[in-house]
């Protein structure tokens, strides 16, 4: 079994609405793996399905290969979750919380320090959790979510709340977790940068279903290379782009040109920039853009909408 | 079984719903205080007892045990942790169980305060204005057993007051059916039928007629278990979105 964690088919309705359509994923062991999806594209119902709080309409959900419909209790033992709503009684302190849960779970008192020394809340675990920010909240639900160590971590939107020092000290906390500690991250957010920077694998869902999922590297590599052009005059460049039988569009003032498919990007950039002073348009700044996220994610919502559309 | 119970007495810690079980036998005490210091003579200690019972099982019962588990079950709706904790390696109708035995436990403190607290009222009433010490001996026994009944008898209306503010998120529905419960236990004090109407049962054990209170006693102890374990199926069985 080399997967943490898998779906097969995986369906939700809520009466006629279809929330989740045949999602077949798979996480394997060892990988933080970003859930991206806009807001409502089905990963809060997905994820739930995973930790047994939602039952299927059809399909399974397994976690180290036990099917959470009929061995919830066995499945749960092995997952760690973070959800969107923490869950935290303000009238207790942060410690007394994190008690509660240690207690349930049948773990040595020793457990809460270690938990709250990694996200940093030691000096604050004595307060009323009524007195926390949302940033410090998900922190101890972070904490909350690796007591006893568990080898999957779900954690559905991370970063909600945290300042920016916070996010960046939490996305390379996910990052770095899989190699100190041999657990596996699924990561859900709507948030393509969040993404990009922590997780190793991603999957995309839309509209319910998984269109595209696949180590971050391989998915990057298939994307096309793209030209990015700052000119005095974008739309003479723009004008100029597109007579190359490049697909081109203005984004931010920048002239962004897609090249054909293996095309590569460099030479590709000497020639558009050869052909825009010949045609005496000044050019401030040319080179290729990264192959990111976004122009994935794009393509291939684009795609689906396209299908949804016909 | 006990971890779980354990972590619902935790809970409780600061929150309101631990206030309320002290709040509300203390408040029948204020009353017998304020009862007492306006009299001019002394009264005995069983018609005070007996009062406070009246007091208890006619309308603070049903209001506290309809307030008591809207507060119980809002520790958990409100800031969402049900998801966390249907979430855990624990099953759960232990989760269910363990809130339903804490309630109970919370009532049954109650039950006791409600004497305890109108003895040391009058106490205090007493040694303010000596005429209107008690008289005669308290019959703890006879206070124990009343008190008693009306806590069995009562079963069933927490039950079905704990099932409502469990299930729905919204104070409203648990609070409606409370409000509307002890209004028509009250306006169907002398209705024959009133010893089928839950939030009846407690105060018909004062009933002088045998049959009415312990036809009363046994739909309330009996039924309300029923309704408890039928809630525990269903409360775990279905799905919190």
């Amino acid at each position: 079994m080399s997967s943490a964690l898998e779906t097969h088919a995986l369906t939700r309705r809520f009466g006629r609405v279809l929330a989740v359509d045949g999602v077949s994923m798979t996480v394997p062991k060892q990988a933080v793996y970003g859930f991206l999806g806009r807001n409502g594209a089905g990963k809060t119902t997905t994820l739930k399905m995973l930790l047994g709080l939602l039952r299927p309409s059809e399909g399974r959900a397994l976690v180290d290969g036990i099917d959470v419909a009929t061995n919830r209790i066995a499945a749960a033992r092995k997952v760690g979750a973070l959800l969107e709503a923490h869950g935290f009684y303000a009238n207790l302190s942060g410690r007394e919380n994190m008690d509660l849960t240690r207690r349930l779970l049948g773990l040595p008192k020793t457990e809460i320090d270690r938990v709250l020394a990694v996200v940093e809340m030691t000096g604050d675990a004595s307060r009323r959790v009524g007195g926390y920010s949302l940033g410090m909240r998900q922190r101890l639900g972070l904490a909350r979510a690796m007591l006893g160590a568990p080898p999957v971590l779900i954690l559905d939107e991370p970063t909600n709340g945290l300042d920016p020092d916070g996010i960046a000290d939490m996305r390379r906390f996910l990052r770095d977790l899989p190699g100190k500690t041999g657990a596996t991250v699924l990561l859900s957010s709507h948030l393509l940068g969040e993404i990009e920077q922590t997780a190793s694998h991603v999957g995309v869902v839309h509209a319910g279903r998984l269109v595209l999922e696949g180590e971050l590297t391989t998915l990057r590599a298939g994307v096309a290379a793209q030209i990015a052009v700052r000119a005095t005059d974008a739309k003479a460049a723009l004008s100029l782009v597109r007579a190359k039988g490049l697909k081109a569009e203005t984004r931010d003032g920048e002239v962004v040109a897609t090249l054909k498919p293996g095309q590569a990007a460099e030479p590709a950039c000497a020639d558009l920039n050869r052909a825009l002073v010949q045609a005496g348009i000044d050019v401030v700044a040319i080179g290729p853009r990264a192959r990111s996220l976004e122009g994935l994610y794009r393509q291939v919502t684009a795609v689906e909408a396209w299908k949804e559309a016909a | 079984m006990l971890t779980p119970l354990y972590v619902e007495i935790a809970k409780l810690k600061r929150s309101l719903a631990l206030a309320l079980a002290g709040l509300a036998p203390g408040l029948i005490a204020v009353f017998a205080f304020f009862s007492a210091l306006r009299m001019d003579e002394a009264r005995p200690w069983e018609m005070w007892m007996m009062q406070g019972a009246g007091i208890w099982a006619f309308f603070m019962l049903p209001m506290s045990v309809t307030a008591l588990t809207a507060l119980v079950a809002h520790m958990e709706h409100g800031p969402k942790s049900w998801d966390h904790l249907r979430a855990l390696p624990v099953p759960r109708w232990r989760l269910y169980a363990a809130k339903a035995v804490c309630v109970l436990g919370l009532v049954a403190i109650m039950s006791v305060l409600v004497p305890t607290l109108t003895w040391a009222a009058l106490e205090t009433a007493a040694a303010i204005k000596p005429v209107v010490r008690p008289t005669g001996v308290i019959d703890w026994t006879g206070v124990a057993v009343v008190l008693g009944r009306m806590y069995l008898a009562a079963l069933l209306l927490t039950a079905i007051q704990l099932w409502v503010a469990l299930r729905f998120a919204s104070f409203v529905p648990a609070l409606s059916v409370g409000i509307g419960g002890t209004f028509f236990a009250v306006v169907a004090t002398s209705a024959k039928q009133g010893v089928f109407l839950p939030w009846q049962m407690p105060v018909n054990m004062l009933a002088t007629e045998t049959w009415r209170w312990q036809t009363a006693l046994a739909l309330g102890c009996g039924v309300g278990l029923l309704v408890l374990i039928l809630m525990l199926i269903s409360l775990s069985r279905r799905e919190v979105r």
